[in-house]
């Protein structure tokens, strides 16, 4: 086989793993394991030329962004979430339907006052004088949280950082409010917790990205036209 | 970043030198406070906005702390603990690093990593004369240092709150325009909202619980409340009470049954927000608006009028000068007068600050402590001495 022109990033564990395999199974790309290496290396059946490297969703985002891959698939929360500047890194080549998770802001649903993200300013300044500090919103995407808080208007909170189990921190108190995925609401719903009507942050699916910091010969970018036409086509 | 040279490190020796000097001489102590500081204080205190600009890290300990991004809270904590009841007057002024993350980069003109030098003065009674010496004192230091054809621009915080006092609200609606007076938008969507004779609200879904409770005392709607929750199994969780929920949802209630806020009202204040202009005619334009509108603006506008009169016997030329109502909406922990010093060329201010009597009391003073300071960006300050924006 002839040297790699084109190294893509796919998730290596996981629902989105073996969603992206079903993927690329479909498309005639079925991913194939590498001799010794099969546990991170790969290649793509009926494409010669094609590197695929097996990761972390999180870590397929750095390595768009350090441009160590021309290609990779990962979640948008996580590309929204971690680079600072989206556009000037990568490029959203296709959705690819699946890992389809939304961001959202929900507040206890005994909080019969709040239906809005304005609703929440409000409360912000009157828990701030009641409890003499601030409301807080218990996430592990920092960085969505705050641009949407701020583009709503909301100041008046503290993030706490929340690394797994985020839907219960309202009901042990150690946050008021939170910022996380969901796809059904059962979740949340379970935990008492409530949409709020305008706040949704983002809807996101994994997509196929394409890294602007990588190197990209003309081999390269056919490969890429070539994969993404297959992808493209069974939308269809 | 590149590392600073040699000749870079000397230039900014000799102008912290001159300004630390200047500072001295008017009786200002030199203080060094901690360079790593608490991020709860900051974060709970100014903001998230401020932490996207900050270093916050968690050391060995599990503490969660972080990187100053500036020196003003860090010089309050010092005074703080050198005066725990806050009942001594102190000038402070220092020179030391400050970090802000640059989501662009760092660059010559916004370093994440850079000099801060200031002075904050705490506990001086006579607030007009506190606000006039900060002025004087950083234009002083920034002309020794070297600055020419500078400008000011001026703003007064307290005198917007003592127009919205002097305008006939419910008190509910002068609490919230207020508070939003930070957030431009939110407060210009708010203001036409309810000169339209709209709720502040609108009629989202709350409107339809709060009509169930219009009128009733707060015990009795509580109970309401509380049996609404129970019939529908909500626990109460998120550390709100049933109080807090039944107050915020009988201001509802109170909005349902307001008349709309007269179109005057908004219009005088419209007509505030846009004042901009040289000092003495703001001031004029100013007293004109209140005039017109039969307000009384009181001590607030009297002392705008009397610390530019004092700015100019000290010596200060205001033909260089700007006040702006709308100056300051930005930065939240101000209360009162506040300015920044501005060089031709540069879209960020060389220096600024203002006065912010609530922050000592936030910290866990336990009175309000009046409080001014002022702060400059020694890097750019030397980069506009250079001449090269």
């Amino acid at each position: 086989m002839a040297a790699p022109k084109l190294t893509i990033a796919v998730p290596s564990k996981g629902r989105l793993k073996e969603q992206a395999a079903d993927l690329f199974a479909r498309a005639g790309l079925a991913l194939q394991s590498k001799g010794h290496e099969r546990l991170y290396r790969g290649t793509l059946a009926g494409i010669d030329g094609v590197e695929v490297v097996y990761t972390s969703a999180a870590e397929i985002v750095h390595e768009l962004k350090s441009g160590r891959v021309q290609l990779g698939i990962t979640g948008e929360d996580l590309i929204r979430e971690t680079l600072a500047d989206v556009d000037g890194s990568v490029e959203f080549v296709v959705p690819l339907g699946f890992g389809r998770a939304d961001v959202v802001v929900a507040v206890p649903d005994c909080w019969i006052d709040v239906a809005r993200m304005a609703d929440l300013e409000d409360v912000a300044a009157q828990f701030s004088a009641a409890h003499g500090r601030r409301l807080r919103v218990a996430t592990k995407y920092m960085n969505l949280t705050r641009r949407f808080f701020a583009a709503s208007g909301v100041t008046g909170y503290r993030i706490v950082e929340s690394v797994g189990a985020t839907e219960a921190t309202p009901a042990t108190g150690t946050a008021e409010l939170i910022v996380d995925i969901t796809t059904t609401g059962t979740t949340l719903r379970a935990n008492h917790l409530k949409l709020l009507e305008d706040g949704l942050i983002l809807r996101s699916q994994a997509q196929l990205f394409a890294s602007r910091a990588a190197h990209w010969d003309a081999g390269a970018a056919g490969l890429r036209a070539a994969m993404a036409e297959k992808l493209e086509a069974l939308k269809c | 970043m590149a590392a600073e040279s040699a000749k870079e490190f000397e230039a900014l020796e000799v102008q912290a030198t001159i300004l630390l000097e200047t500072f001295r001489r008017a009786g200002y102590e030199q203080v060094a406070p901690s360079i790593i500081q608490p991020a709860d204080i900051f974060l709970d205190q100014i903001g998230e906005r401020l932490r996207n600009r900050t270093y916050v890290f968690t050391d060995l300990a599990g503490d969660e702390l972080c990187l100053r991004p500036d020196l003003t809270v860090p010089v309050s904590r010092l005074y703080l603990e050198r005066h725990p009841n806050a009942d001594q007057p102190a000038r402070y002024c220092y020179n030391g690093p400050a970090f802000r993350f640059q989501p662009q980069g760092g660059g010559q003109v916004r370093p994440r990593e850079f000099r801060q030098a200031g002075i904050e003065c705490f506990g001086e009674r006579d607030k007009s004369k506190a606000d006039v010496e900060i002025v004087l004192l950083a234009v002083e230091a920034v002309r020794r240092a070297g600055l020419k054809g500078f400008g000011l621009r001026f703003g007064d915080i307290a005198l917007f709150y003592a127009l919205l006092d002097a305008l006939a609200l419910p008190e509910r609606w002068r609490l919230k325009l207020s508070h939003y007076f930070w957030r431009p938008q939110a407060f210009h969507a708010l203001l036409s909202r309810l000169a339209k004779g709209e709720r502040p609200d609108g009629n989202g879904p709350i409107a339809a619980l709060a009509e169930a409770i219009v009128g009733l005392q707060p015990e009795r709607a509580e109970e309401k409340v509380a049996a609404y929750l129970d019939a529908r199994r909500l626990p109460l969780a998120g550390n709100r009470t049933l109080g807090e929920i039944t107050a915020r949802l009988l201001d509802h209630a109170a909005d349902l049954k307001a008349e709309p806020l007269p179109r005057e009202v908004a219009t005088v204040i419209d007509y505030y927000l846009a004042v901009s202009g040289a000092p003495k005619e703001a001031a004029e334009r100013i007293a004109m608006i209140a005039k017109g509108a039969g307000l009384d603006l009181g001590p607030a506008l009297e002392s705008l009028a009397r610390r530019f009169k004092q700015l100019e016997a000290g010596g200060l030329d205001l033909a260089q000068a700007t006040f702006t109502a709308e100056f300051g909406r930005s930065l939240e922990y101000y209360s009162g007068m506040l300015f920044q010093i501005e060089a031709p060329g540069f879209d960020d201010a060389i220096g600024g600050g203002g006065r912010y009597d609530q922050l000592i009391a936030y910290l866990g003073a336990p009175k309000e402590v009046p409080a001014i300071g002022c702060a400059l960006h020694t890097e750019r300050l030397l980069a506009a001495i250079r001449g090269n924006a």
